[in-house]
């Protein structure tokens, strides 16, 4: 905490402090979006009002989102607005629910659902300190035998159970 | 009398074994994720939208509503026994609520939860029941023209009642908007940010940006802060039903939440939440002794418990009339609906009787239902509070997976819910309501056709709106609105009604 504080009264008065403001980030992804949006669709035919082709809307869209960007960024400027708090396990959390979800996309038409399962199980524990390595073995098998129970037995979808060879 | 005539052939589909069996499960399940922290209605229905394939689409719908008032329920129960909202909606209950329980009265509010949002159901219906015909009606007059300007009005009054800031979710909904046009585009065939990617083409399904980032989105926000320190305050429930001082002072307190929660429900961005938020604050300011909220009223449970069950279901009308979703729920109703293939709008209710009538008459069955689920079996599920999120996010990461693999039947589904898990994490981080942004993403598609059509229709002329009357009359609702909020009094009076602690 001391550590922080020392480090935030030089830096204060620095432009870059600016962007911790949670409405000039939040504007400056809009900004973003559109401007990234308006490129994408470059090439698409807009077209006239009566007779509005596929880019019409699209950009009429980006262009609004840019304007609105802009006012959101604009408004974060002012002092008092309220500044983004670091959140230092969120990293963590980030990553492992994304890899636990492409693992599983990765798995379950390949290896079937019980491994998918256990992928999914076995790399999600990751994303809280708080589970032991034998809560996840436990937590995986009554997933497993739960989701085959009302996925497969229940419901009957096809989803393949074990690796298809 | 074709009320109820409507209601008998409403009755004789809700009543059929399967149907009750699905009104049951609907109000299970509902109750509950209302129960648990950490899981709402809107991932939850996004995650078994899969299932309703299977099933006929009244059954479906049955159960799918039952979840969204079912969690009317049970948030309650959590508000009341840990001092923390199972749903969004029962945010205020925590306040007057858990001070009873900790004065020992944990039976009486939780008495005066579900006896009050039982009488709120059961108005709620009656009132859907009457009021869905003539507005149907008013429907097939519309337009292209007329059908623009009411879904302006829709997002602009969804904006309007949500929290935070307005210009914040406005570019939600332009984002949602935007989002929504990712495809092929229907009337000319051209691809739109598809970026070459073939599983883009048919466009983003509703289920797997919902449960991207409302179930996933919500995972990786409560992973990353501290977990909450639960305690479970009430080991044993001695005495749920209320005394009679307690009556006195509940009956009215129902009554005026009733009333207001049925009409906040029907306004495009209401629903639930508003409804409790604003009849606390409607209970504070008309009690004569102001100053026993916060120390365990009982009309600070009952007002806001029977708004947001009053809230949940009107918000009904709109969509089952008009085809307009008020809230992010509704917009899933509105996604399962189209996957049987059904149009949503003025013609359902002629067209399929019995799914209309037969989902009326299902909610006042799952009401009843609910009382029974929630009082004598309140046992049940404080047990089920002891399970710790640990254990819990494990099991929605898994059933969210799986949810949007057999909706699209497409492992790429999963890869595209798991960008919108993270997407749903920055938007959180940066205090930006996802609600309003899957509003825009299921209109978006309706309101380019319909503004396609107006432009046909006039030449070009996007006078059209103002010529038409109606068209006119919802752009200058809508333009008020935008006004009022942008007033300096109009936006005090707002930032009072969500600040309620």
């Amino acid at each position: 905490m001391a550590l922080s504080d020392s480090h935030h009264s030089p830096t204060a008065a620095s432009p870059w402090h600016l962007l911790a403001r949670t409405d000039v980030l939040a504007g400056l992804l809009f900004i973003a979006i559109a401007v990234f949006g308006l490129w994408v669709s470059r090439h698409y035919p807009v077209g006239t009002a009566l007779r509005m082709n596929t880019g019409y809307v699209p950009r009429l869209l980006c262009w609004m989102l840019l304007g609105l960007g802009v006012i959101v960024a604009v408004q974060g400027l002012r002092s008092g607005a309220p500044t983004i708090k670091p959140l230092h396990a969120a990293w963590r959390a980030v990553l492992s629910v994304t890899a636990a979800l492409l693992a599983f996309a990765f798995a379950v038409e390949r290896l079937g659902l019980v491994l998918a399962i256990v992928l999914l199980v076995g790399i999600g524990s990751f994303a809280t300190s708080t589970l032991r390595p034998l809560e996840t073995a436990a937590a995986a098998a009554v997933l497993i035998v739960m989701t085959w129970s009302i996925f497969i037995l229940g419901l009957g979808l096809t989803i393949p159970v074990w690796p298809v060879w | 009398m074709e009320f109820f005539s409507n209601l008998a052939i409403g009755f004789g589909v809700a009543l059929t074994p399967a149907n009750l069996a699905f009104a049951f499960l609907g109000a299970m399940v509902g109750t509950l994720i209302g129960v648990l922290p950490g899981i709402g209605p809107i991932a939850t229905i996004a995650m078994l939208l899969p299932l309703t394939f299977h099933l006929e689409p009244v059954s479906g719908l049955i159960m799918l509503a039952g979840i969204f008032y079912g969690a009317q329920y049970g948030g309650s129960t959590t508000a009341i026994l840990v001092n923390l909202p199972g749903e969004t909606s029962s945010v205020v209950t925590c306040i007057d609520g858990h001070q009873m329980a900790r004065q020992g009265r944990a039976g009486a509010a939780l008495a005066a939860a579900a006896l009050g949002s039982f009488f709120a159901g059961c108005v709620a219906t009656a009132l859907i029941a009457g009021f869905a015909p003539p507005l149907a009606r008013v429907g097939q007059s519309f337009g292209a023209p007329e059908y623009f300007s009411l879904m302006v009005l829709g997002l602009v009054a969804a904006v309007v009642l949500a929290h935070g800031s307005v210009i914040k979710a406005i570019a939600m909904i332009v984002l949602g908007l935007l989002i929504g046009l990712v495809g092929t585009d229907g009337n000319t065939g051209g691809q739109r940010f598809t970026f070459g990617i073939r599983e883009l083409t048919d466009g983003i399904d509703v289920a797997t940006i919902a449960i991207g980032v409302f179930g996933l989105g919500e995972i990786i926000s409560n992973l990353s802060r501290p977990e909450e320190q639960r305690s479970l305050l009430v080991q044993r429930i001695s005495r749920l039903w209320p005394t009679g001082d307690d009556f006195r002072r509940m009956v009215p307190a129902v009554l005026r939440g009733t009333a207001l929660g049925s009409v906040l429900g029907v306004l495009p961005g209401g629903g639930a939440t508003l409804s409790a938020f604003a009849a606390y604050a409607a209970e504070k300011k008309s009690s004569r002794d102001p100053s026993r909220f916060g120390q365990g009223a009982i009309e600070g449970v009952a007002g806001p418990e029977s708004a947001n069950n009053a809230g949940a279901q009107t918000s009904f009308i709109p969509m089952l009339t008009l085809g307009i979703p008020g809230n992010a729920v509704m917009a899933l109703m509105i996604g399962a609906l189209t996957i049987h293939g059904i149009q949503p709008g003025p013609q359902i209710m002629t067209e399929r009787p019995g799914l209309f009538w037969g989902m009326i008459a299902s909610m006042w069955i799952g009401n009843l239902m609910l009382v029974v689920i929630n009082l004598p079996l309140i046992g049940i599920w404080v047990q089920l509070l002891r399970v710790p999120y640990r254990f819990l996010y494990l099991a929605i990461l898994l059933f969210c997976a799986i949810g949007v693999y057999t909706v699209n039947n497409a492992a790429s589904a999963v890869m595209l819910a798991a960008f919108f898990g993270v997407v749903g994490f920055v938007l959180w981080r940066l205090d930006c309501e996802p609600a309003p942004m899957i509003l825009g993403f299921v209109l978006g598609p309706l309101m380019e056709e319909n503004l396609r059509r107006a432009m046909k229709i006039s030449g070009g002329d996007p006078m059209i709106f103002i010529d038409r009357k109606i068209s006119l009359g919802l752009l200058v609702a809508a333009g008020i609105l935008l006004v009022l909020v942008a007033l300096p009094a109009i936006r005090g009076k707002r930032e009072v009604v969500f600040k309620e602690n």
